[in-house]
């Protein structure tokens, strides 16, 4: 304080009331100098993380919405053309046939995954070496490539693959498991079930765990069977977990491509091309880059109203959690 | 549930349900993997003919060697520059959200807060959708093809979720540690890394797990970001290139998809319970 005193220019006259209020300013000013060089600090702690995000995603954002009003192909300078690419979303059959394959894949996927889920957790709440095998068995293809698994399942469904070599040598003729348009969308929504399942079972496993056992004793003592426990005690008491598992598969698969690429390529004749796999595929590789854009920006769209849906699904348990 | 028997006294008896399930569990999700393994030692013939018997006399590691061996889309070459990947992210992803997330948990101020929402937004946005404006911004900073701008836009892509378990964790640290260090002389960046950076190992762990497999197993950035012209393959753009190569040909897909999945399936093996528990919480909080 001292020499603040003595720095203090000479041509301000101390105030009236003297050296207190004086003191307070210069106080004041090396405090001020502080939080600045704090804040500075923050900056710089806040600044790099803050910019390489926002120029990585939030910028291609507006790329996204800006080249989805053009005809921009990728190499050539892009045209503006309106809203031309968004009314073509409608009127293009890939386009429209991917979304019923998306909306089929997501909404069975998701409840597949959802009753398989519970029903093992179910099995395999209990904590025992056993049960953490199997529940490990059961989720170790959440850490594999989807790529990778899909390349394995052609191996095992294709027309040469092991499944069809075994069945022809009981006489059975080749079960078109990736060739047959139906078949080829229900081996794809299995080997998807297959891969996501066991995360549905860890998930569901550990809220389990958390219910009290007092309840479901107490529903045993009143003359409840077991099926009646589960239904009536336990998954209502995990209803906000189930309900999060859900939308987490919904937003999961309605991104569905690289499982896509590998164990059908869209096929056959375009039965099991997911919107994404559209996108990238499709539209991108054909350099209708403008139009793969807008396609994006829909699905962003989508993918958005499904996070909202979470982010209020989520607020209202944390309030159910509260009162 | 509705599988169990039950006696007079409403008490269930041992009923097959449960083993049955898990037998079930066991062959659905045991056969893939037992294909891939007896199939990369057999010959071409062997798989089509049977292939799920294991012809003793026939089993060979040629087509194991051959695949390691390979000059093109060579799966063992892609784990040096995946794996050079993996470490370059990781490390960039704790170098820029480890500071930031310690600003935002520890600020009051509302403006500090509304930046966590604003990392929060990207993970809403899906990245099938998001690349190919991607490229457009590489391009527009010369960055476009190139190992960088790969690094650079998934090191983004693991900000929010880093930063959002980060910030969760800081929070629980109590904010006296901090002024204990500030009162010693520390500054705010030496408070971060060498009092609070250090507790946080649990969170740094599950971010390093959810980023490192999330890195390892991404196919959709580096196949798109990186044109085969560069000679640049991971595990999975090298598969992808490979199998419409030799999709024919089961002694060469069989011993590959082997080679990409086996340093996962170890990884997952040895560290299981920090990877599911990590990858729970990643996506559940995320």
């Amino acid at each position: 304080m001292e020499l603040a005193e003595l720095t203090r220019p000479a041509d301000r006259p101390a105030a009236g009331d003297p050296a207190d209020r004086d003191r307070d300013r210069d106080r004041g000013r090396t405090r001020r100098r502080a939080r600045l060089r704090a804040r500075a600090v923050s900056f710089g702690m806040v600044g790099p993380a803050v910019l390489l995000y926002t120029v990585m995603t939030i910028v291609p954002v507006g790329v996204a919405v800006y080249l989805s009003l053009t005809d921009w192909n990728g190499f050539s300078s892009a045209a503006f053309v309106g809203l031309k690419n968004y009314r073509h979303l409608f009127d293009d059959p890939n386009s429209t046939s991917a979304w019923w394959v998306t909306a089929i894949i997501a909404v069975v996927g998701s409840v597949l995954m959802i009753g398989g889920g519970l029903a093992y957790a179910i099995v395999l709440k209990e904590k025992s070496r056993t049960n953490s095998f199997f529940r490990a068995l059961a989720y170790y293809p959440h850490v594999i490539s989807a790529l990778i698994l899909g390349y394995l399942w052609a191996a095992i469904l294709g027309t040469n693959g092991a499944i069809n070599n075994t069945l022809a040598h009981f006489g059975f003729g080749p079960v078109g498991f990736l060739f047959d348009e139906n078949l080829a969308l229900i081996s794809l929504i299995g080997v998807i079930v297959w891969a996501g399942f066991g995360f549905n079972v860890v998930l569901f496993v550990a809220a389990l765990q958390t219910v009290p056992a007092e309840l479901t004793e107490a529903a045993s003592i009143d003359g409840a069977s077991r099926w009646q426990t589960n239904r009536r005690v336990v998954i209502p008491m995990i209803a906000p977990v189930v309900t999060v598992a859900t939308v987490l598969n919904l937003v999961g698969l309605v991104r569905a491509y690289d499982l896509v690429v590998s164990l059908t390529g869209g096929g056959p004749a375009g039965a099991t091309q997911t919107y994404a796999y559209v996108i990238l595929a499709r539209s991108f590789e054909s350099t209708k880059v403008g139009y793969a854009t807008a396609q994006a920006v829909f699905l962003m769209v989508i993918s958005a109203v499904l996070a909202l849906l979470v982010t209020a699904v989520r607020n209202r348990q944390d309030t159910d959690v509260a009162g | 549930m509705a599988f169990q028997v039950h006696g007079p006294t409403g008490r269930p008896r041992r009923s097959p349900v449960r083993p049955l399930m898990l037998g079930v569990l066991f062959v659905v999700m045991a056969v893939p993997v037992y294909l891939l393994v007896v199939n990369s030692f057999k010959p071409q013939e062997d798989i089509l003919d049977n292939p799920f018997a294991v012809p003793f006399g026939d089993l060979t590691l040629r087509h194991l060697i051959d695949a390691i061996q390979s000059p093109q889309y060579n799966v063992v070459k892609g784990y040096g520059f995946t794996l050079f990947l993996v470490v370059m992210v990781d490390l960039f992803c704790i170098a820029l959200a480890g500071p930031a997330a310690y600003v935002i948990a520890r600020s009051l101020k509302r403006r500090t807060q509304t930046l966590l929402l604003y990392f929060l937004a990207g993970t809403f946005i899906p990245g099938a959708a998001l690349i190919i404006p991607v490229i457009y911004v590489l391009r527009s900073v010369g960055l476009a093809n190139t190992v960088t701008g790969l690094i650079a836009h998934d090191v983004a892509s693991t900000l929010p979720v880093s930063i959002f378990l980060f910030v969760g964790f800081i929070r629980t640290v109590p904010a006296t540690i901090d002024q204990a260090a500030m009162i010693d002389g520390a500054g705010r960046l030496r408070t971060f890394w060498q009092i609070i950076f250090p507790l946080m190992r649990p969170a740094v762990v599950t971010v390093l797990i959810l980023n490192s497999i999330g890195i390892w197993n991404d196919f959709v950035s580096p196949q798109i970001l990186l044109s085969p012209g560069s000679g640049k393959y991971t595990v999975t753009t090298a598969i992808y290139a490979g199998i419409s190569q030799y999709s024919t040909d089961l002694t060469k897909v069989f011993p590959n998809l082997l080679l990409a999945v086996a340093p996962v399936v170890i990884f997952f093996i040895y560290m299981q319970r920090h990877i599911i528990s990590g990858l729970t919480v990643g996506a559940v909080k995320g």
